[in-house]
């Protein structure tokens, strides 16, 4: 994480950790909150975010980058039986 | 079908866990696996165990086997059977169908997360019309139990559409062959005899909220019409008569009170729960504020930390067992739904903690105006100026389109725990659930970030509090009665 200036971080995200997918979902989540430009840089991706306390603002969003990137290999791992279980709610619920 | 025999040649279980959920606590490890059996294991056998190393002479390795611990005894048929009975709501639509019969309140209520409307406030109720129309598109659920709530602002101050719905809802039972339940969750603060007799004789469940001790109660529900506590516990009384002595024919419940924990609660707790024993009331339910809706603009001044409501809810459970072991019959709510699941495998309805959660497809809320919103707290972040959770209109949109639309169908994928990251290996998955309109009102997604979730935070809290009283034998009995029906 680097300072760019006041207000404004640096993050470059590795991306044997983390993936594009997780780190734009992490952009979005964070989109109502401070302004965040993801730019990719070879493999990897480049998050800057500018706001006040963007000291605050780069870790909780470098925790959601995370969050997003473990649900996403998560469902890899569990998305059958996530889905049965949704599905039989849903179908349930619509009388099918 | 019986459990697997041991494989042949070797005297230990031989083989790690199957897939299975823990979490150390203290010195010993607590275990629990998708079908809802828990155990409690020392370190050391805990390492056996793992290891495959547990002889299967041991009575651990038994214990074990007979609640699907061990990979080589499992008995798929039973742990199925616990499974499908703890999450039978699987099988059924929406049960729970929240009318909004008024936004108006005489009550202006500290942590209100709906921000009454004004009592001048007439266009916010719900004409009698609108109330049928809800009925109708509740009664379209395919769940053979249908239960209206009657909610507000105070949903007295819409009487006539509150009695219009009544009979109207008892007559559309009768032609459908649906069981019905009626439930009103009102101040009392507009109820005259006349009222009561009516709800008496047409089976309508009674809730209001008891915030305990006089002082307590009046602080945090302001009402400028008169003493909300003094109402709170005359109706209280007159109810509990008439449940002691039904009038002839008539089945009367016993009247319930909901206890919302602010932030001059906290350290209250022995007065609040001598204040619902007092009013004879054998049930409380301890409930944690929610930063929703109107109450999310307020919380820097109501608000608390999960840590702070979880140390409150120890010490009431405590408090409450130590009144169980003097003959007093009270019973914490939230606990006892908790236990018919770890105890009983059985669901006890709970809304709030189920997986996927009960949004639109376990629940509906019906806003004054005819809108349905996945639930009360979606309705309560519409009311903030997010209409996020709105599924559609009565007067609109059919039932199949509502659940067949994008947003029952992503509050179900968001909130099912396989999917969340912390919660699909927590120790206390099978019983717990999680709630998309809290993580979007609080994180800004409906999935959330669960390690720096205030509402897991309070779940953990409240399991923790109750994995540990259910170890101690002082305290197993007890627990056990509160859910043996």
């Amino acid at each position: 994480m680097k300072d760019i200036n006041e207000g404004t971080k640096k993050m470059i995200l590795d991306p044997g950790v983390y993936c594009a997918e997780a780190v734009r979902l992490a952009a979005f989540v964070f989109s109502d909150r401070a302004a965040i430009r993801v730019v990719p840089r070879g493999r990897a991706s480049t998050a800057v975010i500018s706001g006040p306390d963007a000291e605050r603002l780069a870790g909780e969003f470098m925790n959601e980058v995370l969050n997003q990137q473990c649900r996403l290999d998560l469902a890899k791992k569990n998305s059958k039986i996530a889905g049965i279980i949704v599905t039989k709610a849903l179908l349930s619920a619509a009388g099918k | 079908m019986a459990q697997k025999p041991a494989a042949k040649g070797t005297n230990l279980s031989g083989a790690v866990l199957p897939q299975v959920l823990w979490k150390k606590t203290g010195g010993n490890y607590l275990l629990t696996n998708d079908s809802g059996h828990h155990a409690w294991l020392e370190e050391k056998n805990f390492a056996a165990v793992t290891a495959g190393r547990l002889p299967q002479t041991s009575p651990l390795f038994a214990e074990l086997a007979s609640k699907g611990f061990i990979r080589s005894r499992l008995d798929f048929n039973d742990l199925a059977a616990k499974w499908k009975k703890q999450n039978a709501y699987l099988y059924y639509g929406p049960g729970l169908h929240i009318l909004v019969l008024t936004l108006r309140c005489n009550h202006k209520c500290l942590y209100c997360q709906s921000a009454a409307a004004g009592l001048g406030a007439k266009n916010t109720d719900m004409p009698l019309a609108t109330a049928r129309k809800s009925v109708d598109f509740a009664f379209n659920s395919p769940n053979p139990g249908i239960t209206l709530e009657f909610q507000g602002g105070e949903p007295l101050l819409n009487w006539e559409a509150l009695k219009g719905t009544v009979a109207y809802a008892r007559k559309k039972a009768k032609t459908s062959g649906k069981e019905l339940k009626l439930a009103l969750v009102s101040n009392f603060s507009l109820l005259t005899a006349e009222k009561a007799a009516f709800l008496l004789a047409n089976e309508v469940s009674i809730c209001t909220s008891l915030d305990g001790p006089k002082d307590l109660h009046n602080r945090n529900r302001l009402f400028t019409g008169g003493n909300s506590h003094g109402e709170t516990l005359k109706w209280l009384k007159y109810f509990q008569k008439k449940n002691a002595a039904p009038p002839p024919g008539c089945r009367v419940f016993k009247p319930s009170a909901l206890l919302t924990v602010s932030k001059y609660s906290l350290s209250r707790h022995r007065e609040i729960i001598d204040e619902y024993v007092k009013a004879g009331l054998e049930d409380i339910f301890i409930r944690p504020l929610a930063p929703i809706g109107y109450a999310k603009s307020l919380w820097g001044a109501i608000g608390y930390e999960a840590k702070d409501f979880s140390a409150f809810y120890l010490k009431s459970l405590d408090y409450i067992l130590k009144l169980n072991r003097g003959g007093v019959v009270i019973r914490e709510k939230t606990a006892a739904m908790m236990l018919d699941k770890i105890i009983n495998f059985r669901y006890p309805g709970y809304l709030d903690a189920r997986c996927p959660c009960g949004a639109a497809i376990g629940q509906l809320a019906y806003n004054y105006n005819g809108d349905i919103y996945t639930c009360d707290e979606g309705r309560m972040v519409g009311w903030a100026g997010d209409v996020l959770f709105k599924l559609g209109n009565v007067f609109r949109d059919a039932y199949k389109k509502v659940m067949s639309s994008g947003l029952t169908r992503v509050c179900a994928v968001s909130s099912n725990l396989e999917a969340q990251p912390a919660c699909a290996r927590c120790a206390y998955k099978p019983y717990c659930g999680v709630c998309p309109v809290y993580n979007y009102a609080t994180q800004g997604s409906l999935w959330g970030n669960m390690p720096s979730n205030d509402r897991c935070g309070l779940f953990k809290g409240i399991f923790e509090t109750l994995f540990a009283f259910l170890k101690n034998p002082g305290n197993t009995a007890i627990l056990k009665k509160w859910v043996a029906k």
